[in-house]
């Protein structure tokens, strides 16, 4: 009967190093208050390198302000970052300064969450001027003119292209060539994905997200807004668009990023030569820099004339809680993390991103790819989202929930254009 | 301790014709009966009562209300009950978990079951069993890797390819058909949860005394007969805490859902606690969140009471 | 003679089936240990191929150099130790109250315990996470441990097991003048071992592999627990180098094999101990 005994053993051990766990953590949790240093609690998500560099701005940013101590919380995925975030603002305990994702900026400006920055930002020592940023990045964190959160760097949705596959379907031109030409027109893109698709390959591969379904609207003229009002569904040019990329995705001249398999996806099909196009960001150096990297290149959305449109624009923000503690600490450690310095020290030396604040375009123009100026033109003029989409919560959501029905034939397209209309309409009211 | 010779406190429902003296010893040892309930239940029941209770009640009251989970709450009655039961997504995501339900919980514990009873007294069966038990500790990017490239439609997909080129048949696009979606799941589903089962199966077929199917043996009942009669009766409660926790966990299927596709990308593998998660984390509407987990929490309790009813018929208890 | 070949045709036919079915759980497994030693370049150029050509060790070096996974090992692991050892010591004495102690309310009050599982942790975990931090416990492990113990699952499973403990065995201690609490250390947890073994292996588990509560819960990198290193491998836009990857979840797997292996041989060996088991 030497199990009780045994239980016992365990049980007793087991409790005191609950005891001591439970002490230890106790003692460290403390916010630092006795070392007489400001503690500044902040939170994002990222990968490992992600990480490692914002670890390297703490250790910057711990020279200059000996007397800031930085908390970091960190976490892995952008949706489960986000959950974790919505559970401690509605508990009160969220970090200090956190980022926020474009499609939730606008629910929390709307519920009071977050501090409006406009006086700190104007202030005559502050680090991140309003005029710092590009104006068309701020989205939903600007309401009313006032500012809510700060574009901590921007990503601009541009056609990234493989020069050997669009060798292999006997296409001669080069895109890049073409947009410097202005002969960059959406004609002439949509013809290429016709021999793409001929050469048995994908023309393109999208993910489903607004920005590169809004840049084909765009391209062909057609309009998402109105004058406050979406006509996406009802304007003959936004039709068309919609219809060309929903034949496209149901014949396979188009792919649905999201739809590939998990370790087979879009990345691998850019890299085996087997789609002629990937929309994406500068993020995407990373991957293929893992094929050959001089087959690629970049290229902005084609336009209906062939001038450059405005073209769309991944933005996160980084915001200050409303019920920050250390207020004034934790601004001065928003700011130059926004500044010009602080995205320079982020984004340096293949950074994934591009600087949303102006003046630190050299650490775009590393060299990579060839046409890195297409980043710096698509992200002047660029936009992150539309205001009227940006302020509803939830609305970008649907609406590309709806759009995958109909680019994998769930839905006709009549349905769909209907379901379009009235979706919004119940959303903006 | 007691004197008492009887030796549980179910003798007090006898009619009384005992002695006072003999009641009031009675009402003493039942005194002392709940003391030991007290003692042995206290250390489940009190964190239960504040860690899991304390947030119900929260989660019920909010059923009640509306809220963004950022501002102020309000009161709206049976409005988020309402407006749950008469969206349709809420309706597809109770037919879309009772599918998988009615998949998974049959097949999974049948097959449970007899890879119990054949790894029971096989040789070899350490090896067996590490090999069943496989699926349930590799880890969650492996499974979505592997099922992912496997289910994938076209030539992605390693199934749909190869049944194409031997047989010329075109399988559907598992994962992204809203009308597969739920088949491809339950397999999944199956495949990782059966380890569990086979392990919980063999604890209790080893529970079953050897003495007793060794008796119906010599008797000369066949192995048939023997699994009928001795070994699924002694098993029976084993069985019937599986089936419970099946139905339950089914119920609340999520994490191998998240793990193969994205319901928001695919209405067809929308359960009813993505339903909960989507309303709460995704759209800020807390109330109709806890609403709709609450009809999920009804549907559970109609369930589980009907299996509890259906227990004198098929579960064998010592007693 | 006849039923000596029949049963030899049955005993081929069941290991036929067996190594079938084996193949069919184990792939998954295989594949990610095989994954694990290759290179990302070959990820891209062949992701359906199942050798790694070449072989490379370094994913799991890598792995380890990327995250600090010592730390985050430790924590889990204790974590699962307390976990488990508290909660089969509490639901036992809980399934055992339920068997074999009268007292009031006693099946309502199982009821309450079945029906705390009927609710998505989803709606529940906003209150849960405010009185966590009302008690000053988030960032520390004792918001993983403490509510993990309360599992009601375990107690109907350990309630299941004692109902098949016969009785009589109860009745003789009783006899002998034993107490509640000597008949259940003495009579009750001996006769339960394969049932205790069996859940001390999915306590394990589910400690193990608990994601959402630690990644809520947790907000420094020192208290992070396996799963959350792993989550953070994958980045925002997918990632290429599952290889490493791979190495990183293979290396997360061995305590739970080793826990496993330790807890199905309990399940057979204390048979022999407690003179019940046949083999």
């Amino acid at each position: 009967m030497s199990f009780s005994r045994a239980a016992k053993t365990v049980a007793v051990l087991a409790v005191g190093a609950a005891i001591a766990a439970t002490t230890g953590c106790g003692g460290s949790s403390g916010s630092g208050s006795g070392s007489g240093k400001t503690t500044v609690t902040w939170s994002t998500w990222g990968n490992p390198e992600e990480l490692a560099r914002f670890k390297d701005f703490e250790k910057d940013f711990g020279k200059r302000h000996p007397d800031i101590k930085l908390k970091l919380q960190a976490v892995p995925s952008y949706s489960d970052y986000h959950s974790k975030l919505l559970t401690q603002l509605s508990s009160k305990t969220a970090p200090d300064v956190f980022y926020v994702g474009d499609d939730f900026i606008g629910k929390f400006v709307s519920a009071g969450v977050v501090s409006p920055l406009n006086d700190k930002m104007a202030a005559p020592d502050s680090k991140a001027k309003p005029e710092d940023f590009f104006d068309g990045l701020y989205g939903g964190a600007k309401k009313d003119g006032q500012i809510y959160g700060i574009p901590n760097d921007a990503n601009p949705e541009v056609l990234w292209y493989d020069k050997q596959a669009l060798k292999d379907a006997g296409i001669t031109e080069d895109p890049a060539a073409l947009n410097a030409q202005g002969k960059w027109t959406m004609a002439t893109y949509l013809e290429m994905n016709r021999k793409l698709k001929a050469a048995d390959k994908a023309g393109s591969i999208f993910y489903n997200w607004y920005g590169s379904t809004y840049s084909m609207i765009n391209g062909f003229g057609g309009k998402v807004y109105d004058g406050g009002k979406f006509v996406g569904n009802t304007d003959a040019k936004s039709r068309e668009a919609l219809k060309t990329l929903a034949d496209g995705y149901q014949n396979g001249t188009f792919l649905v990023a999201d739809n590939l398999p998990e370790g087979n996806g879009s990345d691998v099909q850019f890299i085996k030569h087997k789609a002629g196009f990937s929309a994406g960001g500068r993020w995407m150096i990373d991957t293929v820099k893992k094929g050959q990297q001089d087959n690629y290149d970049i290229v902005p959305f084609p336009s209906q004339t062939g001038q450059l449109m405005p073209q769309t624009v991944a933005t996160s923000f980084l915001a200050l809680n409303k019920n920050a503690k250390n207020a004034q600490a934790a601004w001065t450690f928003l700011s130059e993390f926004v500044s010009k310095d602080g995205q320079t020290v982020r984004l340096k030396g293949g950074g994934n991103a591009v600087p949303s604040v102006k003046g630190a375009d050299s650490v775009v123009m590393e060299g990579y790819p060839a046409h890195a100026q297409t980043f710096v033109d698509a992200r002047d003029g660029g936009f992150a989202n539309y205001p009227e989409e940006a302020g509803v919560p939830e609305l970008t959501a649907s609406i590309n929930d709806l759009l995958m029905k109909l680019w994998t034939g769930k839905v006709g397209f009549d349905q769909a254009m209907n379901d379009l209309g009235s979706l919004v309409s119940a959303k903006l009211r | 301790m007691t004197t008492s010779t009887l030796s549980r406190t179910t003798d007090a429902r006898r009619p009384a014709t005992e002695t006072p003296e003999r009641r009031r010893s009675l009402r003493g040892r039942r005194r002392r009966e709940r003391w030991w309930a007290a003692l042995f239940l206290g250390p489940q029941l009190l964190v239960l009562l504040a860690f899991t209770l304390g947030p119900l009640g929260f989660a019920v009251v909010l059923a009640f209300m509306k809220w963004d989970g950022l501002g102020e709450k309000s009161w709206v009655g049976f409005d988020n009950f309402q407006t749950q039961l008469s969206d349709p997504t809420f309706r597809d995501a109770v037919l879309n978990t009772l599918t998988l339900g009615l998949i998974t919980v049959p097949v999974g514990l049948a097959l449970a079951l007899l890879i119990a009873m054949a790894l029971n007294n096989v040789r070899g069966k350490t090896i067996y069993r590490v090999i069943y038990f496989l699926p349930v500790v590799t880890s969650s990017v492996a499974v979505a890797v592997i099922w992912q490239m496997l289910l994938a439609s076209g030539d992605l997909g390693m199934l749909n390819n190869t049944v194409h080129d031997w047989f010329g048949i075109t399988l559907p696009d598992w994962l992204n058909d809203p009308d597969w979606v739920m088949v491809a799941i339950a397999a999944v589903t199956i495949w990782s949860s059966l380890g569990l089962n086979v392990v919980i199966f063999l604890a209790g077929l080893q529970s079953i005394p050897a003495h007793l199917t060794e008796v119906a043996r010599i008797d000369g009942a066949g192995p048939v007969r023997v699994f009928r009669h001795v070994t699924l009766p002694l098993l029976s409660p084993t069985i019937f805490f599986s089936f419970v926790v099946a139905v339950i966990s089914s119920f609340q299927a999520f994490d191998q859902i998240y793990v193969l596709v994205d319901p928001d990308h695919n209405e067809g593998a929308r359960t009813i606690v993505y339903q909960v998660y989507d309303l709460g984390f995704k759209k800020f509407e807390f109330g109709a969140s806890s609403a709709a987990a609450l009809l999920l929490t009804l549907m559970t309790i109609v369930v589980t009471v009907a299996q509890f009813g259906m227990q004198k018929r098929f579960v064998h208890y010592e007693s | 003679m006849v039923t000596a070949i029949r049963r030899r045709f049955g005993t081929v036919a069941l290991h036929t089936l067996l190594i079938v079915g084996g193949l069919l759980m184990m792939f998954p497994f295989v594949w990610m240990l095989l994954t694990a030693f290759k290179s990302e370049g070959q990820m891209i150029q062949d992701p359906l191929a199942w050798l790694p050509d070449p072989w490379r060790t370094d994913n799991f070096p890598d792995a380890f150099d990327a995250m600090p996974f010592g730390r985050a090992y430790w924590n889990s692991f204790y974590i699962a130790v307390i976990t488990v050892v508290v909660t089969l010591l509490t639901a036992s004495m809980a399934a055992y109250a339920f068997t074999r102690i009268e007292f009031p309310f006693s099946r309502s009050l199982f009821v309450v315990f079945l029906l705390t599982q009927m609710v998505p942790t989803q709606v529940t975990l906003v209150p849960l996470y405010v009185m966590l931090s009302k008690l000053g416990w988030i960032d520390t492990h004792l918001a993983l441990i403490l509510p993990a113990i309360a599992n009601p699952f375990a107690v109907f499973m350990m309630r299941q097991f004692i109902r098949a403990v016969p009785i009589e065995l109860e009745e003789a201690a009783r006899l002998d003048g034993a107490n509640r609490w000597t008949i259940f250390t003495r009579i009750v947890l001996p006769n339960i071992k394969p049932g205790m073994a069996a859940l001390g292996i999915i306590v394990f588990l589910s400690s193990w592999n608990s994601f959402i509560y630690p990644l809520i819960f947790l907000n420094s990198e020192d208290k992070f627990t396996v799963p959350m290193l792993l989550a953070s491998f994958k980045g925002q836009h997918g990632g290429l180098d599952y290889g490493m990857l791979l190495a990183a979840s293979t290396i997360s797997v061995v305590p739970m094999l080793i826990a496993f292996v330790i807890g199905q041989r309990k399940i057979i060996s204390s048979m022999a101990a407690s003179g019940m088991g046949g083999r």
